[in-house]
């Protein structure tokens, strides 16, 4: 009951003001009739916005497409490389937490196939460096299956010293190029 | 050693006598065996033609205190370049060696070098290394290819263009062609490639490194490193690439073999110990024994083509230095030493030098040659190449 008179009170009052400019705009004769289209259009554009906002809302529409290239675009740019101590394969404490990392993005994008990278710094010869690269790339790789990454997903490939990222004779820089790194090949 | 004198008919062309001079004398001085006396205390008989033993005058080149002499003569006529040379002994007055060489005006150093090598093997017995090649790999392009050079580091010629990385090369003992690792299909690939043809092919192509290749002393066989098991081992394989052998069977890295000139060991660097040091493994028995025990870095064998010693790089305090040892592993010697790495240490064919990879000028790698006790230590490789890897081809 209460209900009812207010509705009819703001219908009232809805009117009065539809009055009020009309009063206000007399001169020009048919602009009631204009405003009153204008309160239509409104109307009608309104229920078309929900509408819109109910599709988008309704439809968390599992598009596996833009999932899957999501997850591949993550992988690619979020696989981060991995050290390694001098003359060494075996894998450090912060290697193997980046490598739990890697993993996670790996499994979530099941389709993408890695080329993994081992490298030396330039002290040692050539020859044993290319070993110890393949070495490094190898247990990486074989770590990334313990964590659940499809080994048949992994190539491994050895540059031992022959591509460094910093050039200079320092600590810093041959501990920069004691890596793993990973290339996604998609 | 006198200047050579134009001779017979043809123009006389200086700069021939000027360039072999500078050839001739800059192996004999490489060879450490002469000590050349200065042209300026010549006496007359330096400047006469006279090449009998007849028509020279030896006591003047004893009053120089000479033992040997060498004399000869050129002609040019049309882009035919002739050379006559004999060397003496002055003290017998007896002709030792007399060559007369015919080819073309391009050909001055290469006629110096072969007498050069002809003048070794008259007075030792020994032919000399001196027209021989040698094969290296160099940055000059900005990428890794593999190049060819006389012994002096004359006429340089770029051999691939894979523009990937090329490694490590090795001569045919039995064929003008060299082996050598290329990443040119995205695996350390063994390739071959004729020099004369210039045709190349794959001939190892595992998963993994096939690296280090080494052609046995009859050339039948390559020893080389494969990491197609897991880890790197040692392998026999033949020329058309198939398998022979598996040589060593360790979870340790095993890399860098080199042979025995009789073909029946195999010494390479293994860390199965600790650290990398030099082991052989007997062909037939597969049994391995250590030869290095000094220093915590042993690395890069080279077994002489006599036989009685290896070469070897030891990395001490982040430096490498060449030594070379006994098969059995006494009389350990050190060769070089000082700042920069000196590396890859490959013996002439006579077993008279050392060729190595030194950077010594401050991280850029050139090409050095020395004699086997040391001395003599000479760079060969023109600066700016970055130049590493070096490997002495057989009689050329």
């Amino acid at each position: 009951m209460l209900k009812s008179t207010i509705t009819r009170l703001v219908v009232m009052l809805f009117v009065l003001t539809l009055l009020a400019s009309g009063c206000a705009k007399k001169p020009v004769a048919e602009e009631p009739v204009i405003s009153g289209q204008t309160a239509v259009e409104v109307q009608q554009q309104q229920p078309a916005g929900v509408v819109e906002q109910q599709v988008t809302d309704t439809a968390p529409a599992y598009d596996a497409a833009a999932v899957a290239r999501a997850a591949e675009l993550a992988a690619s740019k979020g696989l981060n490389r991995i050290h390694f101590d001098f003359d060494q394969y075996v894998l450090t404490a912060a290697a193997k937490s980046i490598l739990v990392s890697n993993a996670g993005l790996l499994r979530a994008a099941p389709v993408v196939k890695i080329l993994i990278e081992g490298h030396c710094d330039e002290r040692g010869s050539d020859e044993y460096n290319l070993a110890l690269g393949d070495k490094r790339a190898l247990a990486t790789k074989n770590y990334l299956v313990s964590l659940g990454v499809a080994a048949e997903r992994m190539n491994i490939i050895s540059y031992g010293e022959e591509m460094p990222i910093d050039t200079a004779r320092t600590k810093e820089a041959w501990a920069k190029n004691r890596r793993a790194n990973f290339k996604v090949k998609r | 050693m006198t200047r050579l004198i134009p001779m017979g008919v043809g123009a006389e062309q200086p700069a021939v006598a000027e360039e072999f001079q500078q050839v001739l004398q800059g192996d004999l001085e490489l060879s450490g065996l002469f000590d050349l006396v200065d042209p300026a205390s010549f006496l007359g008989d330096a400047d006469k033609l006279g090449l009998r033993r007849t028509e020279i005058d030896f006591s003047q080149w004893r009053m120089l205190g000479t033992e040997t002499l060498i004399k000869g003569g050129y002609s040019v006529s049309t882009g035919k370049l002739t050379i006559e040379l004999r060397l003496f002994d002055v003290i017998t007055q007896r002709l030792l060696t007399g060559r007369r060489y015919v080819g073309k005006l391009a050909d001055v150093r290469k006629i110096a070098h072969t007498f050069a090598d002809q003048i070794l093997k008259s007075l030792t017995g020994d032919e000399g290394p001196f027209s021989t090649k040698i094969a290296y790999i160099s940055k000059r392009t900005g990428r890794k290819e593999l190049y060819l050079m006389d012994v002096d580091g004359h006429q340089p010629i770029r051999m691939t263009d894979h523009r990937s990385i090329v490694l490590n090369p090795d001569f045919s003992p039995t064929r003008k062609e060299l082996i050598f690792t290329s990443y040119n299909k995205e695996n350390p690939d063994l390739y071959r490639k004729e020099i004369y043809t210039g045709r190349e092919s794959r001939l190892s192509l595992k998963q993994g490194l096939n690296i280090g290749g080494r052609y046995s002393p009859d050339g039948r066989e390559i020893a080389l490193t494969l990491s197609k098991d897991k880890n790197s081992e040692i392998y026999l394989i033949g020329t058309d690439g198939t398998i022979h052998r598996r040589l060593t069977n360790h979870y340790s890295i095993d890399v860098d073999p080199t042979w025995s000139p009789r073909g029946d060991k195999i010494a390479f660097v293994s860390d199965r110990r600790g650290n990398p040091n030099i082991f052989i493994v007997d062909i037939r028995t597969l049994e391995v024994s250590r030869l290095t025990f000094d220093g915590k870095y042993n690395a890069t064998p080279a077994w002489s083509p006599k036989g009685d010693r290896i070469a070897y790089s030891r990395m001490d305090n982040g430096v490498f230095n060449i030594f070379t040892i006994r098969e059995d592993g006494s009389d350990e010697r050190q060769l070089t030493f000082g700042k920069g790495s000196k590396e890859h240490p490959r013996w002439s064919p006579d077993g008279r030098f050392l060729i190595y990879s030194s950077d010594l000028n401050g991280g850029e790698k050139s090409i050095w040659i020395m004699r086997t006790d040391g001395t003599g230590a000479k760079r060969i490789s023109a600066r700016g190449g970055n130049d590493s890897h070096p490997a002495w081809s057989g009689r050329w």
